[in-house]
């Protein structure tokens, strides 16, 4: 990475400027390095601990919060997993398939408007501009009630599909404005070689131009990778079937039903986090670059 | 624009069809149909009552919804200073040339924003329970078992300990917008500001954060909105309560259209969330614009 390699770089030259090490210095780097380290903690302890407590019983647990576990069982895992009362793996299926649908849809769909927008030329062009920029500016928290309203009028509520609707239609602004800004940066030049050589449009499209953006319609899919699978308030308004929960709603219902049974907790909400857990510490470099690019241009 | 391709008409609308109904549909259609219901009495019931303005009458003297903008406004405040406040000055640090192990902390602190609102409000239970939680059993190991009590039963403060899971999660985050903006300084300003003899609080406020203004507004932007729709955190940890005091704007709505099935009085309630929090996003970046041209001056 050019970024790491740059302060790795600026490093070694002002330490061998001053290599005499002071008491001061000394207290800096003990003070640094102990705050950065007790905040890094911090936001890692919760998933350390939520690990080994979910491995007790409710019993052993409510004794001592935080030691380690004298005798580790897997007996939590077993009764969420094989009590089909809990709908957690089915919870896991749905949120599944709802990720991975609204992913496909969103890259699609963000990449073909995102490239209509910025290289064809038609009227309605600069409206339609306009329109995503401010679906991107409206507060999506007031539409709960309306959506809701709208979707059970119309008879699609409550649906396998129907959390679809609400998850694309948010994400594709930003994913549009990805894509339109990438796009700007090919040479149009590309295209016209292509088209003298008989290029459709809709080959150059499929054939040409998207292999070239592969770059941002990854970046577009990990920001609504997380986003899709930790959503919440839609699929709270929008889902009553116990059968077509998804995970966040299927955790606050255990929430409510295990009260004060800490370890299932733990043990429930770990098997709902794994996935994005398992991509985040294999993809960290990449995730974050990915939204850092998603939060800066979007 | 492309010249050398014109498609057809119908091949760009064929190819926009489904994006863009599927978008209007969603968005603006519900948009419309909120401001139209909220001239309605209506109890979630077959029958709507036309009633001009009262639902927007109640609105404007309804004290809860006030109170619900303003722990809105406290959150917004809180976030601004608590989430990028904190996350600058981890970044100072991580920056220097004194901290080590520079890329574990990137890792680690970003690790929080990547997972469900609904999993943090659950952890931040567990952390503030009264019997079983992390925060009265450290207080008790640290020999201070008077300070225990009932977290999130506390009316006065209670905003604060919303407050603090959502500036937890989210500082990684601003951390890793604000490294990767401080990564594409020249190197050489901050070595001539050094030789200059600058002391790094001065390099902070006088190099750092000017260079890096852009994406400070694009933070402060992201946080303001962020914090204008929070809803997932409120819902898990305390329902708004105890009684009305967490009460947010997006929870306010939800209770009284899913649980007093009110949809007439929610839908004002939607669209009075839509101004505000469009008033609130667009004020803010006018005053911020007006300061900066200032400091430009």
């Amino acid at each position: 990475m050019a970024v790491t390699n740059k302060t790795a770089a600026s490093n070694f030259t002002p330490a061998g400027r001053s290599s005499s090490k002071t008491p001061g210095k000394i207290l800096g780097i003990v003070f640094i390095n102990l705050v950065l380290w007790i905040f890094s903690l911090t936001c890692i302890f919760p998933l350390v601990w939520m690990g080994y407590s979910s491995l007790k019983e409710k019993r052993t647990f409510n004794a001592d919060i935080v030691g380690f576990p004298k005798e580790p069982n897997l007996v939590n895992y077993q009764r969420i997993l094989t009590n089909p009362d809990y709908h957690l793996a089915e919870s896991m299926m749905n949120s599944v398939r709802t990720t991975m649908i609204s992913i496909i849809l969103i890259v699609l769909c963000s990449f073909i408007v995102g490239y209509i927008l910025s290289r064809v030329h038609f009227k309605l062009n600069r409206p339609l501009y306009l329109m995503f920029l401010m679906g991107m500016l409206i507060p999506i928290h007031s539409l709960l009630v309306p959506i809701y309203v709208v979707f059970t009028n119309t008879g699609i509520s409550d649906k396998w599909f129907t959390l679809l609707f609400p998850y694309v239609s948010f994400g594709l602004p930003m994913g549009i404005f990805l894509v339109e800004g990438y796009v700007k940066g090919i040479p149009v030049s590309l295209e016209e070689a292509a088209a003298i050589d008989g290029s459709s449009f809709s080959y150059t499209l499929w054939h040409i131009i998207m292999p070239l953006c592969r770059p941002i319609l990854v970046t577009v899919a990990i920001i609504q990778i997380f986003s899709c699978w930790n959503e919440f308030s839609f699929a709270l308004v929008l889902i009553k079937n116990v059968h077509l929960q998804t995970v966040p709603l299927a955790l606050t219902q255990f929430k409510g039903q295990f009260a004060s049974d800490y370890p299932k907790q733990m043990a429930a909400m770990l098997i709902t986090m794994a996935p994005i857990v398992i991509l985040y510490f294999m993809f960290n470099g990449q995730i974050i670059k990915g939204m850092v690019a998603g939060a800066v241009k979007g | 624009m492309l010249e050398a391709i014109k498609p057809s008409k119908k091949t760009i609308f064929l190819y926009l069809l489904f994006p863009i109904t599927a978008f209007v549909f969603t968005v603006f259609f519900p948009l419309l149909a909120a401001i139209f219901y909220s001239f309605f009495e209506w109890k979630n019931g077959p029958t709507k009552t036309f009633n001009g303005i009262a639902n927007y009458i109640q609105l404007f003297h309804d004290a809860t919804f006030w109170k619900a903008f303003g722990n809105n406004i406290y959150l917004v405040v809180a976030c601004l200073v608590g989430q990028i406040g904190i996350a600058f000055i981890l970044v100072l640090f991580v920056n220097s040339k004194l901290a080590v192990t520079k890329g574990i902390h990137r890792t680690f602190g970003f690790f929080p924003s990547t997972i469900s609102a609904v999993c943090v409000g659950m952890i931040w239970s567990m952390v503030y329970h009264n019997q079983y939680g992390i925060l009265n059993w450290f207080l008790k190991s640290i020999g201070h078992p008077e300070l225990c009590k009932v977290w999130l039963n506390d009316t006065a403060n209670i905003m604060l300990y919303v407050s603090i899971p959502l500036i937890w999660q989210y500082i990684g985050y601003y951390m890793v917008i604000l490294f990767s903006a401080i990564a594409g300084i020249d190197q050489q300003i901050f070595e001539s500001a050094e030789i200059d003899g600058a002391n790094a609080l001065q390099t902070a406020i006088h190099i750092t954060l000017p260079m890096i203004r852009n994406t400070m507004l694009v933070c402060i932007t992201l946080c303001i909105a962020g914090n204008m729709k929070a809803f997932d955190n409120i819902y898990t940890m305390t329902k708004g309560g105890p009684g009305t005091a967490s009460m947010v704007m997006a929870m306010y709505g939800y209770k009284i259209s899913f649980e007093q099935f009110n949809m007439g009085y929610g839908s004002a309630i939607s669209v009075g969330i839509f101004v505000l929090s469009l008033l609130v996003i667009g004020g803010s970046q006018g005053l911020i614009k007006k300061a900066t041209k200032r400091m430009e001056d």
